[in-house]
């Protein structure tokens, strides 16, 4: 409506004339208001950040004494370093690592071979397939904790896999648990990502006498790079994040991962909170480095699959 | 054109348009890049993951008698540090290997059911009362009578009490404890010339004067939720007695009676002094207040706010026994909660696991263990007190001038009771303290069903 007056107004003079007070028609009270939801939004966001920040770099003595919404006391970077060393970091990132990266390159790779299948063929499961795998994604992991409990701890695997010599407590087991509950997800995803992929490349790549394997590893796979990257982000971040499996599927206390190393700082009763938000603020550098590392499939990814339909 | 130009990624040095591939080639490069590296972390993070695997399970499987693993509670670094010298120290004693799965308190409470029906280690930290009582009874830990026959003369009656399951066997060794009570600063009461009251009149008419003085007369905090019980069991115990209190913990039943809506009209009366906004504040926030001067008292443990009086303020920590409100129970029942181990079911080592807690159960390893920390207290008699502060003095004489000892509302009652229900009722009491009756029979239809279905 705003654009329509504006260039609604063809004569040169009109548009010379109202050069500057375009401007001001800028500033009408609906763009005002924008900006200032954005502007409101933004600090709303941002802000418990923002104070996990600030508290992080003050010491406990001091917060103690002013209380957490004051200004003053010193300022340094003690809590980083005590947290680094005390909550053992360096293993917990490691462990982090074992899980998360398997299980996302296996999540993404057995999410792709499904979704190359129910995307590109017509069989007559294909839709009973695809509910299967988005219907187990919608179920809560709470509810399933009981049964699978008693599966973990009945399954035996060799003890080189496991220390427990059982799919509880060990890698493998959360590992296995993560790809299962992520899968569903990505075929979702990848599927109707898929479908927009014309079919007269795949029927092109028939007609040269490429193999199904070959049409899925070199033909559709590629195109499917944006999909990926974007599923790679959400998941690694996901997976990263977990909180609940880690500690219900793994008993070894130095086995878990990075989130189970932030709650090692809170102890029994007594919680040195600044400690807590600079181990938070470590801890948070990684996903926030793969997502701004693959941000620009990120977003071309979530908008591929929109307007190709 | 479409197949070939969108089948061209695969085949990079392929590409016949350098101008259409230019754009996407700088973020396809990071990403590469990215991904190799990824690749690389997780390569090198599997190495020594697998050997430590493989260390680790010769460490664990060893079934050597020298090797005993241990389940601690204690990953937070302050009682880590601790429990590495005791266990350094138990080696040179018993020449015992302890392996030790840290893990942090909340996780390994909330996750104990399944820890002990997995693959739990030989010996692990636990709590006495109910909460032992409930896992002895479910067969899922071990007895330790013969660790009882070496420790027993080092232990009051009430301890041993505390040690046992409902079929008289010993399921629990006890490390250390702490009382409740009421909790202020003694430079601050100097000052003001307060003293401590023993009765329920001079509770409140000391309340109504630190109001006077401008001071938060009783800082008290319910964020948290559970240090609310503590009031609710004093008080419980002050008006109705120790048995009622234990029974109502114990069988759930009784709640939706006089006796126990009078605790909660006393209760009412103590509300309009306390913290502003108290619904949102941690106790660590209302134990600051007493450290910092702004508040009079506080109901509270030892081991809590012990860890906000520390180094120079240790001993301005002062302490009285929660006032007396019926004269027929006096302050005779005091609240001190006891930590200590347990032995799993089927423990790999069941001779180390014995040996290993005959040491923990001397007075020596306890005082080894407690080190400077000035917020809990040995549990075996023979202990240097010399080397207590004056809140650790002051705590024995109380607990020694107590004929009962309860263990705090969450331990003497089901773990699926205290929690899930008592919290969120208390809570909603302090905010509506109103409505007390309908709390109260709400309470009452939720424990009759906890209890029937654990039998």
């Amino acid at each position: 409506m705003t654009a329509a007056t504006v260039t609604g107004s063809p004569t040169a003079a009109d548009a010379a004339a109202s050069a500057p007070g375009r401007r001001r028609r800028r500033l009408r009270p609906a763009r005002a208001f924008l900006h200032a939801f954005l502007i409101a939004t933004c600090v709303v966001w941002i802000a418990p950040v923002l104070y996990a920040l600030y508290t992080s770099l003050r010491p406990y003595a001091d917060t103690a004494k002013d209380g957490y919404v004051s200004v003053g006391g010193h300022y340094n970077l003690g809590n980083y370093t005590n947290a680094w060393n005390e909550a053992d970091l360096p293993l917990y990132f490691k462990n982090s690592a074992i899980i998360t990266i398997p299980a996302l390159l296996i999540t993404l790779w057995l999410a792709s071979m499904v979704a190359f299948v129910v995307a590109r063929h017509s069989f007559k499961f294909n839709l009973l397939m695809l509910m299967i795998f988005t219907a187990g994604n919608l179920l809560p992991q709470q509810a399933i904790i009981t049964p699978l409990y008693k599966l973990y701890i009945t399954i035996p695997l060799p003890s080189w896999l496991s220390d427990s010599g059982h799919l509880d407590d060990s890698f493998f087991g959360l590992i296995l648990i993560h790809v299962a509950f992520q899968t569903g997800f990505c075929v979702f995803v990848l599927s109707n990502f898929m479908r927009t992929v014309p079919n007269e490349i795949t029927e092109a790549a028939r007609v040269d006498g490429a193999s199904e394997w070959r049409q899925y590893r070199q033909v559709v796979l590629p195109l499917c790079r944006p999909a990926l990257a974007a599923l790679a982000t959400l998941e690694f971040t996901w997976i990263y994040n977990d909180f609940f499996w880690a500690t219900v599927l793994m008993q070894t206390g130095s086995n878990r991962p990075i989130t189970a190393a932030l709650n090692n700082l809170t102890g029994q009763f007594f919680t040195d909170n600044n400690l807590i938000a600079a181990a938070s603020m470590i801890v948070a550098i990684p996903t926030l480095v793969v997502f701004f590392a693959l941000q620009k499939q990120f977003v071309s990814g979530l908008t591929l699959g929109a307007n190709k339909g | 054109m479409t197949s070939h130009n969108s089948s061209s990624p695969t085949n990079p040095g392929h590409g016949e348009n350098p101008t259409h591939r230019a754009d996407p080639a700088s973020p396809l490069f990071g990403r590469r890049s990215l991904l190799r590296g990824a690749l690389a972390v997780a390569g090198v993070a599997a190495l020594p993951a697998l050997s430590a695997c493989s260390s680790s399970k010769s460490g664990g499987g060893s079934e050597a008698s020298n090797a005993v693993s241990f389940g601690s509670n204690a990953a937070v670094p302050e009682p880590k540090g601790a429990y590495q010298t005791l266990f350094a120290a138990a080696k040179k004693a018993t020449g015992l290997d302890i392996n030790v799965n840290w893990v942090d308190h909340n996780t390994f409470q909330q996750n104990i059911t399944t820890y002990l029906q997995g693959n739990p280690q030989d010996v692990f930290n636990w709590f006495a009362g109910e909460r032992m009582q409930y896992f002895a009874g479910q067969g899922l830990v071990s007895n330790v009578n013969d660790v009882w026959d070496k420790i027993g003369g080092s232990y009051t009656d009430a301890m041993k009490a505390q040690s046992k399951g409902s079929d008289g066997n010993y399921y629990f060794v006890p490390f250390d404890y702490y009382p409740w009570a009421v909790f202020y600063s003694k430079s601050l009461w100097a000052s003001k010339g307060y003293t401590a009251p023993t009765t329920w009149d001079e509770y409140i008419a000391l309340a109504k004067k630190m109001k006077a003085d401008g001071l938060i007369p009783i800082a008290f905090t319910d964020k948290d939720g559970w240090p609310a019980m503590g009031t609710f069991d004093y008080l419980n115990m002050r008006m109705n007695g120790y048995e009622f209190h234990i029974n109502l913990m114990r069988t759930g039943q009784g709640w939706n009676t006089s006796k126990v809506s009078a605790v909660f009209d006393q209760w009412r009366q103590l509300i309009p002094y306390y913290s502003p906004g108290f619904l949102g504040l941690t106790w660590q926030e209302g134990a600051n207040q007493i450290l910092n001067k702004q508040a009079g008292m506080m109901v509270l443990g030892l081991d809590q706010i012990g860890t906000i009086f520390t180094g120079s303020n240790a001993d301005d920590l002062g302490f009285f026994a929660f006032p007396e409100i019926d004269p027929a129970n006096g302050q005779d029942s005091v609240e001190a909660p006891i930590d200590g181990f347990m032995v799993a079911k089927s423990p790999k080592n069941a001779a180390g696991a014995t040996k290993l807690l005959e040491y923990l159960g001397t007075a020596a390893a306890q005082q080894l263990w407690l080190g400077s920390n000035p917020a809990d207290i040995a549990t075996a008699s023979g202990v240097d007190t010399s080397k207590y502060t004056k809140p650790q003095t002051a705590a024995i004489s109380l607990i020694n001038s107590a004929k009962h000892l309860s263990q705090f509302m969450d331990r003497d009652t089901l773990p699926s009771f205290a929690d899930p229900v008592m919290l969120p009722a208390i809570q909603k009491f302090l905010s509506s303290p109103g409505e007390a009756s309908s709390i109260l029979s709400n309470i009452d239809a939720q424990a009759k069903t906890i209890w029937a279905t654990n039998g």
